[in-house]
């Protein structure tokens, strides 16, 4: 029986470790192909969250599934053009500073639209119920999400690995001037990815506004995670990503398992360890000008 | 004359003290209460303490209010359980345990530089919150702590709001003098030119991880002062300054400020507090309209208010900034200042090189090296590009520890340390890419050099600039230089020349016991080689130099020793007599005229019909002017060679034609389009095809998926169709590769992948930057017979350093020197005639 709960835990923290992994992902691929750390991704997560409770009234939960990944993407698109693009060749610093700043306005923004108390959004009860697996009991919502996100990152990694969209912005990565001189300008790619990496935290936004709940600083809240995931991992590693929001998720699970309230505080930790074990990250990549 | 000037350097500290004294006044009379202005004051100390790292150290912390939110906590906290009723004491114990936290997570943090510290500093102020949200029974979690109390000291009866606001008018001026001195002193200028270069405050000598946490610690201090006014300003410690908000509030009132300057933060510190108030009243939502501030001010003015005051009264001031003409200098014969001069002779070997090796993910750029310095004398090491030079200096000096071998200064190994410690050991070092303190003048980055040296460079409290050794050493290296007279220039602002020389310069001024030079007279006038030239003789006479050098001539007129390395290896090791008269040595260089495959005379396919016309390029990478008035014109299906020594443009003008570097003026058309100015993406669209030296393939990704990026974009109709079917044809050997990865080629297949993935697609002009660097001689023959057959497909443009293959290619030769064509005419003229090509290209 014990061993069932701390199961459990293992598998909640699982669940916690692939919707880091969807914001993690999205910030790693922005910033490897533009340079930019995009501090306002957390912000994308909760207009995602948002946009659903706005939209499932109207025109249902699958729906609202399905639309506000998409329009948070259109926003990222806007931004892109509008913010990002003015800073891929500037010190990686003031990006820091303009996606803090972005990440500011749309929290604050969400206050000012919704409130700043948290917005009720319940499982739909389609999804609602349990799913029984010998003794052990795992609600069927959570599963739901878990193979969402599972395969959204699938999705993420045959786009990048396996089309030839995906090998252009690979290449763009190593060497972007050699992609221009092949004829091919990288300026929509780059876009596309600015796209692709703000609808994930849409997705993550969605999924969670109903386990989670909805209010403005859940962006911050996760992002804070997200990073700890990202520098365990690497920034721009897309296995180290994965690996890290394994670990960390699982980390998560099993300390809150044995202690409750260190749950938060045992993935800072784990963190720290990896710093001064390997400062480089666990599958360190080293991008010089970042350093 | 100094002393004037840095009484009136002092006005920071009287405008703040002035502020200070009307400030409770005038927010009073706008209707602010007297809590404001202790608000304002308490931000202002906090920003000014976080501006220490942004600002100064050049290091973004997103999580200051860390260290707001742990002092106040630790005041409050200690005046609950320790220090009942008192003020002093809680504030003292929260300052010291700031301090101690401060130097063990900063130890951490700093760990990681750029970006990731960034990331870090919020991870921790995150930390920080969770554990205080959460302890609720230590901290009071949400409900926080009330009930913090303001004693009476020394007969000032704290509770009262206006004896408190002058108790904390009178601190914050004390921390405002506090930091004045802080960044006057040598310490405080270590952190700007670790801001502004921390690569080369290292190799001059600065271990600056501990200058970084020396910062770090400082500025949590600073910070922590605020936090404890503030706790005993609303007798409530909570967790809200932890939280990430906070912290980004701080960052933003210090951009919005102005982060360059001394009070900036200050004043970034009033204006939201102002903001806030005068917003709250009709807005509950004034931080939405800060944030959108704070983003405008990023995009448009990062340097703030202050930044933009400065620009608004740039038109009414007088420049101070001397231009930075070399023309301004006063140049002197001085002999090298004694104090650069060593104290004793080492006879024999002062720097001893044995076996060292480096290899980079696969490529072995220098391997079992080895070589000896004597004392007094001037060493040349040279050889041809890719030789591993460069690296063999970043070796000796520290950049990258070698995979084997040692290396020995007067005897003591000092392979595989830390640059500053192989600096303090006695080496300087040039860089062949100008490596300065670019926003700081040329005087400072010198004195900062000299500095490095002095025993008080761990000062952080004596005026840096009233440290007379200091100063007066930098006085005479000034002289020696021949850089009086433009001493308050901005680095950056030099002409290329003068950015060599000043590196130069501040390698020199570390008080090395062995000089190392990485092409010092590249880029300079030829008076100007002359004159440096020979001051690096001189020098050489009491102080022994490494150089590093493509200007031949020059090396072998001053050099007492040379050390010609190719490929990695050392291929000569003596005189200037022995480099001069090796036949080696002049078949690296000029190429014998003899190799097989260049003795088969072969045909021209050249046509009349212009296809490639450049007129009056001209090319610059930021300052220096790479390319001069360069026109030339390429024919249909003619093969033409761009000879010329290393750094003469050759790859610039590839770049160029490419569009990666644009020409700043000029005209380029490809077949009567014009093409100059376009993005490089359409250029190859057009019909240029470019294999950049190193080849530029795209690692993990396979034969067959390289090629597909190379016609992706590029079947537009222009110039012939090169399909996968046409370009196997001309490689066969990438047939049976296709699936291979590109980066488990061997580099002849490399080289045949880069140059097929080129072709790929429409292509009329093929750019080849040293196609046949790295290869065997079988494979280069191989591809050498492939570009024969080319011709008559394409036009060609080829830089290669093996002459005689290039030569017995080409129709046409054009020789560049410096950025300036200096030879147009045929191959065969200069394949034939080797006194010709000793006269175009060597000696």
């Amino acid at each position: 029986m014990q061993l069932i709960f701390l199961l459990e835990q293992v598998l909640n923290g699982l669940l916690v470790g692939a919707y880091y992994l969807l914001i993690a992902l999205g910030l790693s691929l922005i910033f490897s192909l533009g340079g930019i750390v995009n501090l306002a991704h957390g912000g994308f997560y909760a207009v995602g969250a948002y946009l659903a409770v706005l939209l499932a009234p109207r025109i249902g939960f699958s729906g609202a599934f399905v639309a506000s990944p998409i329009l948070v993407a259109l926003l990222g698109i806007v931004i892109e053009r509008f913010f990002f693009r003015r800073f891929y060749r500037s010190d990686p610093i003031l990006s820091l500073l303009l996606t803090f700043g972005l990440a500011m306005v749309i929290e604050q923004g969400l206050r000012m639209i919704f409130g700043a108390a948290p917005l009720p959004f319940a499982i739909p009860p389609e999804f609602r119920g349990q799913v029984l697996l010998g003794d052990f009991i795992y609600p069927r919502y959570r599963l739901g999400i878990f193979a969402i996100a599972i395969a959204a990152v699938a999705a993420t990694w045959f786009i990048v690995y396996r089309t030839s969209f995906g090998r252009v912005v690979r290449a763009g990565v190593q060497n972007p001037d050699m992609v221009g001189a092949l004829g091919i300008p990288l300026q929509p790619y780059m876009t596309a990815v600015a796209a692709l990496g703000v609808g994930l935290a849409g997705l993550a936004g969605v999924l969670l506004a109903p386990i989670s709940g909805v209010h403005p600083a859940m962006g911050a809240e996760i992002l804070t995670a997200a990073f700890v995931v990202v520098v365990i991992g690497g920034l721009g590693s897309f296995w180290g990503v994965i690996f890290a929001a394994v670990l960390v998720g699982v980390v998560r699970g099993i300390t809150i398992y044995f202690y409750p309230p260190a749950g938060e505080a045992s993935i800072y930790l784990l963190m720290a360890l990896v710093l001064l074990l390997r400062p480089r990250g666990l599958l360190g990549e080293r991008i010089q000008k970042f350093e | 004359m100094r002393d004037d000037l840095s009484r009136r350097e002092g006005w920071p500290l009287l405008i703040a003290a002035a502020a200070a004294a009307i400030l409770p006044f005038a927010l009073d009379a706008v209707g602010l209460p007297l809590r404001s202005s202790i608000d304002v004051m308490v931000f202002a100390i906090a920003c000014m303490g976080l501006n220490v790292l942004v600002g100064h150290t050049g290091l973004v912390s997103f999580g200051h209010g860390a260290w707001f939110g742990l002092a106040a906590y630790a005041a409050a906290l200690s005046q609950k359980h320790w220090f009942t009723g008192g003020i002093v004491l809680p504030a003292l114990f929260a300052l010291v345990f700031v301090a101690i936290a401060a130097t063990l997570l900063g130890a951490l943090i700093l760990r990681r530089r750029g970006v990731y510290f960034s990331l870090l500093t919020l991870a921790l102020t995150a930390l920080l919150f969770a554990i205080a949200y959460r302890w609720t029974d230590f901290t009071g979690g949400e409900s926080g702590l009330g009930g913090v109390t303001r004693a009476t000291v020394l007969g000032l009866d704290l509770e009262r709001d206006r004896v408190y606001y002058w108790v904390v008018a009178a601190i914050s001026l004390g921390v405002c003098c506090l930091l004045w001195r802080f960044h006057r002193s040598p310490v405080g200028s270590v952190l700007v030119a670790i801001r502004e270069n921390e690569q080369r405050a290292r190799f001059i000598g600065y271990p600056t991880n501990r200058y970084k946490l020396l910062g770090f610690v400082v500025s949590a201090v600073v910070v922590g002062v605020a936090g404890v006014l503030s706790v005993f300003n609303h007798r409530f410690a909570s967790a809200e300054p932890l939280a990430v908000a906070f912290s980004g509030e701080l960052i933003a009132m210090v951009v919005i400020g102005g982060m360059r300057s001394f009070l900036g933060p200050a004043l970034g510190a009033l204006f939201f507090i102002l903001f806030r108030e005068f917003l709250s009243i009709w807005t509950p939502h004034w931080l939405f309209f800060f944030g959108i501030l704070f983003v405008g001010f990023i995009m448009f003015s990062p340097t703030g208010l202050v930044g933009v005051a400065a620009r608004l009264l740039a038109p009414f001031r007088r420049r101070i900034v001397e231009e930075a003409a070399m023309a301004g200098r006063t140049l002197s014969d001085e002999p090298l200042p004694a104090f650069l001069k060593p104290q004793d002779h080492v006879e024999g070997a002062i720097l001893e090189v044995r076996g060292i090796a480096k290899s980079f993910g696969g490529i072995r750029a220098v391997q079992g090296v080895d070589f000896a310095v004597r004392d007094r004398t001037l060493h040349a090491l040279i050889g041809p590009n890719g030789a591993g030079k460069t690296t063999a200096f970043n070796l000796i000096s520290g950049l990258f520890p070698p995979d084997e071998g040692d290396v020995l200064l007067r005897g003591r190994s000092i392979a595989g340390l830390a640059p500053e410690a192989i600096t303090e050991a006695g080496i300087g070092r040039s860089f062949q890419i100008t490596n300065l303190f670019p926003a700081l003048s040329v005087e400072e980055n010198l004195r900062l050099a000299v500095q490095a040296r002095h025993p008080r460079r761990f000062d952080p409290w004596t005026a840096a600039r009233s440290i007379a050794e200091i100063e007066h050493e930098t006085a005479a290296v000034i002289r020696y230089l021949g850089v009086a007279g433009i001493e308050r220039a901005e680095a950056g602002a030099l002409s290329y020349g003068g950015q060599r020389l000043l590196d130069m310069g501040l390698a020199l001024a570390t008080k090395p016991r062995l000089l190392l030079l990485d092409e010092p007279l590249a880029g300079l006038s030829a008076a100007e080689r002359q004159r440096i030239g020979d001051i690096i003789k001189r020098i050489s006479a009491d102080l022994p130099v490494l150089l590093v050098e493509h200007d031949i001539d020059r090396v072998f007129q001053i050099a007492d020793a040379v050390t010609v390395m190719n490929e990695g290896r050392v291929l000569i090791d003596g005189t200037v007599e022995d480099a001069r008269t090796s036949p080696k040595v002049q078949e690296v260089y000029i190429g014998s005229g003899a190799a097989s495959v260049a003795a088969k005379p072969r045909e021209s396919a050249a046509e009349p019909e212009r296809i490639l016309s450049v007129e009056g390029v001209n090319t610059f990478y930021g300052k220096s002017h790479i390319l001069v008035d360069v026109s030339f014109a390429v024919h249909r299906h003619e093969i033409l060679a761009l000879l010329g020594r290393n750094g003469a443009g050759k790859s610039t003008l590839l770049k160029t034609l490419i569009g990666i570097a644009p020409p700043a003026s000029g005209s380029i058309e490809l077949a009567g389009e014009e093409i100059a100015g376009l993005p490089s993406a359409t250029i190859a669209q057009r019909g240029i095809g470019y294999v950049p030296q190193g080849r530029g393939l795209f690692a993990g990704m396979t034969v067959a998926q390289n090629l597909e990026l190379g016609r992706l974009r590029r079947q537009t109709g222009r110039g012939a169709r090169w399909d996968l079917d046409r370009v196997l044809a001309y490689f066969p050997r990438l047939r049976e590769r296709l699936d291979t990865p590109a980066d488990f080629l061997s580099g002849g297949e490399q080289q045949m992948l880069a140059v097929a993935r080129a072709l790929s697609g429409d292509v009329r002009v093929l750019l080849l930057d040293e196609p046949f660097e790295g290869l065997a001689p079988a494979v280069i023959e191989q591809l050498f017979e492939s570009f024969d057959r080319l011709r008559h497909e394409v036009s060609m443009i080829i830089v290669d350093h093996h002459l005689d293959l290039a030569l017995a290619l080409s129709d046409r030769t054009i020789a560049l020197e410096r950025g300036r064509i200096i030879h147009s005419g045929p191959s065969k003229d200069l394949r034939d005639d080797l006194s010709l090509r000793r006269k175009v290209l060597w000696l």
